[in-house]
């Protein structure tokens, strides 16, 4: 036996790869939600205009709606859903409340600069039973917010306006530099688009919010350009393992 | 749109500071910056009645009193007699117009007009039209200015397709197309109605008598239009976001005010065109459903008068200002309510859901995903656009330039583009997978989950692997030998059409998820990961640097020692080190080490000096040990 058989190599480390952050982080928040009781639901990318946008009460007048901020597609018979809300549409349908979903991923909008991109992502949830007030939407909101930036964090709460929620909030969390970030957007289900789902408003109410998923890992993560997440360079890709 | 922080605290009672109303905006939902005394505000598009002062100060008013009304030209108006015909009610329900002619063309501005223009930054045209944005910016109704002398035909407001050149009366000539609503005399278009008006009738510094119109424009009628001609339109911004029906007189009173406050009026006569009359929306009276939305216990007499401070009529139903397009149910009142109370001064209510427990969620995929984790692959997402048009792709009808026209009908593409813009930052291991949605047309619109798959380059950067390369049978045995099948078929893509002098073969896998069955996977732990979010550092765009050293090792007793200076090695320009190449010469009875330094900077190019400094630092105390030195050096 020679003595360098007493030599011992150095380890081999098998490097391990890596989930893209933006999954990581929309896995995270389905996580998040599958443990408060929110079930998973899919749906497609390339939608009607009536699950899109009819279904959830945004007006034909509506300027989403306009060729500058949506895009469609084969002849304008179709679009590139701008949120993942026409999947909730379609599971309402098929369901009974009460129901708690979460729909997630990706999304088009018609913009493309520093801080916009064509294709973003989604998580976005919704409640619905027989009261369910806005009282207890602030309860869910904080339940999330909490989870995610810890039970100190400071929330504002801001009117705002939806086509598919009234009263529509936005809400923001104040960083560590005292400034308000904007976080999500929810609200109360508007009656309307419970009776396009053919649920009963006057029986019963909804909450509804959304989560944008690169919004979120560029807070968590600490990146300032959205564009990183999306150049597929190995060496921003490997920092997330 | 910029508001004065003076102009709002004349018009209200109470007088807040800046910082006071700036909290109060922010609670009644109108988002906003404060630079100095200009508060810009970013209304949301339902709140077009708050784009002037007095829709602020009327929202604010709920907290510091009702608005003052402004100035108006209290006169008796004579009925002005105008040839005009309105074809097209539907898209313009009401209209007014107003004459007005002026003894001179020379005028002093006032002190709040100069003040508007100077603290809004319009730039000061001619007085009609200065007025005109003076009384859009107060009352938030647009009007047009009309050179009077110009209109000798007979007027006509129509939406009618046209086909024709019009100038602006900024000067700019664009070609309208399709249907627009246009004002026309004798055929010939004078105005792109709601957006701009045009040069050959506008007002100028000489004009002495001017017929102002002024008109309630359905939203659906103008929306999109400026965007159409690429025009920055506040008039279209506002009639888009619907203005008051009930406004148009008003408005043009205090149009009429203004103007005498600068000059003498000659003659002034008013006329208005109205398709009928317009009743005020009314809402029961359901503080209990108001309650029951907001999962509140607010007393009827506090929700009232919260209605009454916005501008409500109360009796025995809630009488919804003709201004407010946005109230239409109890679930609009209720919002009007919290606004005043204050979101966050509502309390919260728990609610529990049941738990979700399925187990079954994705597994194929989280299984997909560890595997090729574990193997080093990193996972990339990447746009759905291509330039490339096949039969079955999908096209964009409104794409954002002409090389995003199509939706991919592969991964491959985006797959190695990735590989190669790897490979331009010296990347020489390669490893990328992506699971996306592919969307493809034959009768109908297709949708299938694909999983891509593509290497190039070293096996891996250690020394068991670093002399071997990334091959067929490195994937085969990841993909088809672990999981005892042959339904991933590996191609080759060949280098000499890409634009890359490497010489590594490119593997590439493509495969649609339902063609994996679910079975394969059984041997395959799905490792969840737990995220922690760690701190992203910021990615260098400056060239990384290699070094490469030998130590032959001649005391063996010193081998630990050596690889844990290395094992410890670290610095601000230090990418990455790792060993490559470890040989035990049972011949010479020594090891041989070698090991690779990446040096990158995240500010600059790193000189050869500071590289070969900071490389001397690392080795140096390696050399000094006895028994260990670098061949050569």
């Amino acid at each position: 036996m020679s003595i360098l058989d007493n030599i011992i190599p150095p380890s081999v480390i098998n490097e391990r790869g890596t989930l893209h952050p933006i999954n990581q982080t929309k896995n995270y928040l389905l996580e998040l939600l599958a443990e408060m009781g929110f079930k998973e639901i899919h749906g497609p990318e390339i939608e009607t205009e009536e699950f899109n946008f009819d279904m959830l009460n945004i007006k034909k007048s509506h300027p989403a709606r306009q060729m500058h901020d949506t895009f469609y597609a084969e002849g304008k018979k179709n679009v590139l859903r701008t949120h993942t809300s026409p999947v909730q549409i379609r599971s309402m349908l098929e369901s009974k409340p009460p129901i708690a979903f979460t729909s997630a991923g990706k999304v088009y909008r018609k913009d493309d600069d520093a801080t916009h991109l064509p294709m973003f992502h989604q998580v976005e949830g919704i409640y619905i039973d027989e009261v369910v007030t806005f009282a207890n939407l602030k309860d869910i909101i904080h339940q999330i917010l909490h989870k995610l930036f810890g039970d100190n964090v400071e929330i504002r709460f801001r009117p705002s306006y939806f086509p598919f929620t009234e009263p529509s909030a936005e809400v923001d969390i104040l960083s560590e530099k005292g400034k308000w970030l904007e976080i999500l957007g929810c609200g109360i289900v508007n009656p309307v688009v419970l009776k396009n789902c053919k649920i009963d408003p006057n029986k019963f109410s909804g909450l509804a919010f959304g989560l944008g998923v690169e919004r979120i890992a560029m807070l968590k993560y600490g990146v300032d350009d959205i564009r990183e997440f999306y150049k597929s360079n190995l060496d921003f890709l490997t920092q997330f393992k | 749109m910029k508001v004065a922080y003076k102009d709002l605290l004349n018009l209200l009672s109470k007088k807040p500071s800046k910082d006071s109303l700036s909290k109060k905006l922010f609670q009644l939902g109108h988002e906003h910056e404060v630079n100095g005394d200009i508060f810009d505000m970013e209304l949301t598009p339902n709140r077009g009645d708050c784009l002037s002062l007095i829709g602020l100060a009327r929202d604010l008013g709920v907290f510091f009193d009702a608005p003052k009304a402004f100035d108006l030209y209290t006169d008796t108006i004579e009925t002005l007699e105008l040839d005009f015909e309105n074809l097209s009610p539907l898209d313009c329900p009401k209209i007014s117009f107003l004459e007005i002619e002026v003894n001179e063309s020379k005028f002093e501005y006032q002190p709040y007009l100069k003040s508007y223009i100077n603290l809004i930054g319009n730039k000061k045209t001619n007085l009609f039209t200065d007025i005109s944005n003076f009384v859009s910016y107060e009352l938030g109704q647009p009007t047009h200015c009309f050179d009077r002398q110009s209109i000798n035909k007979k007027l006509i407001f129509e939406n009618k397709k046209c086909n024709t050149a019009f100038q602006t009366l900024l000067g700019t000539e664009i070609n309208l197309k399709d249907r627009n609503c246009v004002f026309s005399l004798d055929n010939e278009i004078i105005s792109l109605a709601g957006v701009m008006g045009g040069f050959s009738t506008a007002c100028s510094t000489k004009t002495t008598k001017v017929l102002v119109e002024c008109a309630y424009f359905n939203p659906e009628s103008i929306i999109g239009q400026s965007i159409k001609y690429n025009l920055v339109s506040d008039a279209a911004h506002k009639f888009e976001r619907g203005v008051d029906i009930d406004a148009q007189e008003h408005a043009l009173r205090r149009f009429a005010k203004v103007v005498q406050d600068h000059a003498e009026i000659k003659s002034i006569k008013l006329k208005t065109f109205s398709m009928g009359v317009f009743q005020n929306l009314t809402i029961p009276i359901d503080i209990g459903g108001i309650n029951k939305i907001l999962g509140t216990n607010f007393k009827k007499d506090e929700c009232l008068s919260y209605l009454r401070g916005l501008g409500f009529g109360v009796s025995n139903k809630i009488k919804v200002p003709a201004y407010r397009h946005d109230i239409k149910t109890n679930n609009d009142l209720a919002e009007e309510i919290a606004r005043v109370v204050g979101y966050n001064n509502i309390a919260s209510s728990s609610i529990n859901l049941h738990k979700i427990v399925d187990p079954n969620r994705n597994e194929k995929v989280t299984k997909i995903e560890s595997l090729l984790t574990s193997h080093g692959f990193s996972e990339v997402i990447n746009f759905p656009f291509t330039s490339n048009k096949e039969t079955k792709s999908i096209n964009i009808d409104n794409p954002l330039d002409k090389n995003r026209k199509n939706l991919r009908i592969s991964l491959k593409d985006s797959l190695v583009d990735n590989l190669l813009y790897n490979e331009r930052r010296q990347k020489d291991s390669i490893k990328l997978f992506e699971l996306s949605t592919i969307y493809t047309k034959d009768t109908k619109i297709n949708q299938q989950i694909r999983l891509g798959i593509i290497v190039s380059g070293r096996l891996a950067n250690n020394y068991n692997d670093f002399s071997k390369k990334l091959d067929y049978k490195y994937l085969n045995k990841i993909l088809n030998d672990n999981l005892c099948t042959n339904i991933f078929e590996i191609n080759e893509i060949p280098r000499n059409t890409l634009p890359t002098k490497k010489k590594d073969k490119i593997l590439y896998v493509e495969v649609s998820l339902e063609d994996i069955p679910d079975t394969i996977f059984s041997s395959i732990e799905s490792n969840k990961k737990v995220i922690d979010f760690v701190s992203f550092k910021p990615v260098s765009e400056y060239p990384s640097s290699k070094r490469d050293f030998s130590f032959l090792i001649k005391d063996l007793n010193k081998v630990d020692e050596v690889i844990n200076i290395l094992d410890s090695a670290s610095g601000e320009i230090i990418k990455n080190l790792f060993i490559f190449d470890f040989y035990k010469d049972n011949k010479k009875s020594s090891v041989k080490l070698g090991c690779r330094f990446i040096f990158q900077s995240n500010y600059k190019t790193l000189s050869d000096a500071e590289i070969n400094e900071k490389a001397l630092e690392i080795i140096n105390p390696i050399i000094e040990i006895d028994g260990v030195s670098i061949p050569g050096l």
